[in-house]
């Protein structure tokens, strides 16, 4: 860095200037936007080394990262020569597609491979890795001081997110509880709300719903008023992925549960309630009336590529899904709009459920402490706020960088009601679901359900006496009920 | 001899164009996608009509695809040189060993024979994942864990047991009166299978080198499980293009034009001897 940037990029870093200012000089110096966000994360890089941690420990070792396909593998993989520099250490990875990715991650663990030291995971997955012995828990980690830097700054980390990640391994134990093992660090997430077009909307004079009867009526009024698009997006293939963005959003925001636990500790099927059999008629009306066609095959990819291609009016799914579709190539980019959602008309706030990619490390890997100085890195506020800001790291999960104004100003210039959406939802954003290990089962039972009652092939109400029954003959089966 | 009339000959003609437009159509339409973007593909009603670019192929000849945010990188072309090389060198190991033994089996009964042939078919019951988890321990014990030798190794649970059954089937049909007078004639045993059975049984050694190759290119989970990113063939890199923030069709059209590109060829060249081959072995005299 010459000079003159230096002096500027510090000006910046010391509060002297705006980033705007910052931006506008570094541009006079031909100096790129792009280049400009490295060379800041470059200067609060060398700040980090100056916090009196020894980043040298490790000097020389090499950490293998099993990666998954995504925006926010590129935006760590676009820093990572700041880490290599702050640490002398190596980083190597694999990246797999999604598609697969799950499959590997399984087999490298299960198998007792040493070949990776830490990998993406989603919260969901470490309720199997964890008490199979796969993983390790990262309280060791955090909670040491002598391995941990200062600024790390771990109660930084969204509470909801944080907790949704830590559980005791009892079948029903609450998330984040005080016994609860943090078996991965969030790294990023999705709340799921609405994700409308604003241009359809404005155009067929539709509002923007508020509760489960405004979003039944508002997606049959977008089917009827607007051609060729359908009222609205959720997933359907026979898949846990069915149940846990919109749908779970919306029935948790009415207190619904998806399991009981009882003082025993037993658990059983808490879908089969008169509020359940409300929420479950409504929704199946909406996708019968105003969802997909081939709602029955919908996963993220097809939800997504009709928002963005037109296909649809809105989605009720993960809020970044909405952000990827307004941007790219898509043919109604810049045209998407954002809205918090809480289906219960009565509730105070969303309760949207959440998907986290997380980090977690391998119980097997030979060189863990190395591997924790990546992991801190990697989820600390200064490769967040270069994330969200010049990448797509976005929902970020540190509190510190939604307090960001320059990334608030980034979202909301781009992405109208963003930043108020994720506002409102946030204190009520968790993991919705009760932790057990049949969960991957119960779930994609529920989804064939679902299927079911949207091709009539069985009414609500029998369609959920059939799933209690079945789940709780499964949890009986399974030692759990 | 029977002279087709003109309604005979116009009938047949329709026919056949129906069915080459039935099978060929959704090929012609993918090639027409790999020259659009997302938003031409996408838009409603589809059409034939639009701007062609060779963006798509651009970008997986050269390796990068520029995003919103980045340039990505895309191994795809790496993919397909892996496809390559792991099929062609797991169908080349499975004719060297599979021929001889085929022979064997066909013309020299020895105790055990029926179970030995037996079992090496079974290799093709097993579900995949089912052996690939004891062999990823054993692989990472024995350093074939990540390597082209263990995955060319491993492959052969694919290619093995179908040359051999397929290869078999010919030797059986070639009568050994033949191979009697050769001997007869002062050659040896390996002039026999060399100069006699080999070249009898050449269009079903071609048929089943060609059938084995599709089979090893088209499969994905064996080089998942055991080989890291830098080893994988194009079955699993062509899923690269299927990703959090959109699919990328005509990425994956683009894709699929390269990747048929070598077993079209291949089937075209050998289709000849893929049918003679086919329809010969399964017929016993």
């Amino acid at each position: 860095m010459h000079d003159k940037e230096k002096q500027l990029v510090q000006s910046y870093m010391n509060g002297n200037i705006s980033r705007r200012g910052m931006l506008r000089g570094l541009a006079s110096m031909g100096v790129t936007a792009a280049t400009a966000s490295v060379l800041v994360n470059a200067a609060a890089t060398e700040a980090l080394a100056q916090n009196g941690f020894d980043w040298k420990k490790h000097s020389g070792t090499t950490v293998k990262l099993l990666l998954n396909q995504h925006p926010y593998a590129d935006a760590m993989i676009a820093n990572l020569e700041n880490f290599k520099a702050l640490t002398g250490m190596d980083v190597v990875y694999d990246i797999f597609p999604e598609d697969v990715y799950f499959d590997k991650v399984t087999a490298a663990l299960s198998s007792g491979s040493s070949e990776y030291d830490a990998f993406m995971t989603g919260a969901y997955m470490t309720w199997t890795y964890g008490p199979a012995g796969w993983i390790d828990d990262m309280n060791e980690y955090i909670n040491d001081p002598a391995k941990t830097n200062p600024d790390y700054d771990w109660e930084d980390m969204l509470e909801g997110v944080r907790n949704s990640c830590a559980w005791n391994g009892q079948p029903g134990g609450a998330l984040g509880s005080d016994d609860a093992k943090q078996w991965c660090i969030p790294w990023g997430y999705e709340q799921n709300n609405l994700s409308y077009n604003g241009r359809m909307f404005k155009e067929a004079g539709l509002s923007v719903p508020k509760n489960i009867d405004e979003l039944v009526a508002t997606a049959a009024e977008a089917k009827a008023k607007i051609d060729g698009t359908y009222g609205i997006g959720v997933r359907g293939s026979r898949s846990w992925a069915t149940i846990h963005p919109g749908f779970l959003s919306g029935y948790a925001n009415f207190g619904e549960k998806d399991l009981n636990l009882a003082s025993d500790g037993k658990l059983s099927a808490a879908m089969n309630t008169d509020t359940s059999r409300m929420f479950h008629e409504k929704w199946v009306q909406m996708i019968q009336e105003s969802g997909a066609p081939d709602w029955s095959t919908h996963t993220w990819y097809q939800a997504g590529t009709d928002l963005g291609a037109g296909k649809s009016a809105m989605i009720f799914d993960a809020d970044i899904l909405g952000y990827f579709m307004n941007g790219g190539d898509n043919a109604e980019a810049g045209n998407l709009e954002f809205a918090p959602f809480a289906a219960n008309p009565d509730a105070a706030a969303p309760t949207p459920n959440i998907w986290i990619w997380s980090l977690a490390m391998a119980s097997a890997g030979k060189q863990k402490d190395a591997t924790w100085y990546f992991l801190q890195w990697a989820s600390g506020p200064e490769h967040g706020l270069f994330g969200a800001t010049q990448m797509d790291f976005v929902n970020p999960v540190r509190k510190s960088v939604w307090a960001d104004a320059g990334f608030r100003e980034r979202l909301d210039s781009s992405y109208p009601g963003y930043v108020d959406m994720h506002d409102l939802s946030a204190p009520g954003a968790k993991i919705h679901f009760t932790a057990q290990p049949l969960f991957f089962d119960l779930t994609t039972e529920w989804a064939a359900m679902l299927q079911k009652m949207v091709a009539k092939e069985v009414p609500v109400d029998e369609g959920l006496g059939q799933l209690e029954d079945s789940v709780n003959r499964q949890l009986k089966e399974a030692g759990l009920g | 001899m029977h002279k087709a009339s003109v309604l005979e000959r116009t009938l047949r003609g329709i026919a056949l164009t129906l069915v080459i437009f039935f099978f060929m159509f959704p090929i012609f339409w993918i090639f027409l996608m790999s020259f659009q973007t997302n938003e031409t593909i996408l838009r409603v009603p589809p059409s034939m009509i639009f701007e062609p670019t060779l963006t798509n192929y651009r970008s997986l000849i050269s390796g990068t695809l520029e995003g919103s945010t980045a340039t990505l990188e895309i191994r795809f072309m790496s993919n397909l040189y892996n496809s390559l090389f792991l099929s062609v060198t797991s169908v080349t190991v499975g004719l060297l060993l599979g021929v001889p033994a085929a022979y064997a089996f066909a013309k020299l009964k020895f105790r055990g024979s029926e179970d030995i042939a037996f079992t090496l078919l079974s290799f093709r019951f097993a579900p995949p994942l089912l052996v690939l988890l004891p062999l990823t321990i054993y692989f990472q014990k024995i350093g074939l864990a990540d390597t082209y030798l263990g995955l060319i190794w491993v492959y052969q649970l694919i290619v093995l047991p179908l040359i051999l059954w397929i290869v078999r089937g010919y030797f059986e049909d070639i009568p050994s009166d033949i191979e009697y007078a050769h001997r007869i004639a002062g050659h040896g045993f390996w002039s026999t299978f060399t100069k006699i059975a080999l070249p009898l049984a050449g269009p079903g050694i071609a048929a089943a080198g060609l059938l084995a190759f599709i089979f090893a290119w088209n499969n994905f989970i064996f080089a998942l499980v055991l080989a890291s990113a830098d080893k994988q063939p194009v079955t699993v890199g062509a899923l690269a293009f299927i990703t959090a923030s959109g699919i990328n069709y005509g990425q994956i059209a683009a894709g699929i034009m390269l990747s048929i590109a070598p077993t079209f060829a291949l089937a075209l060249y050998a289709q000849r001897y893929l049918v003679e081959g086919l329809s010969l072995g399964a017929v016993k005299g």
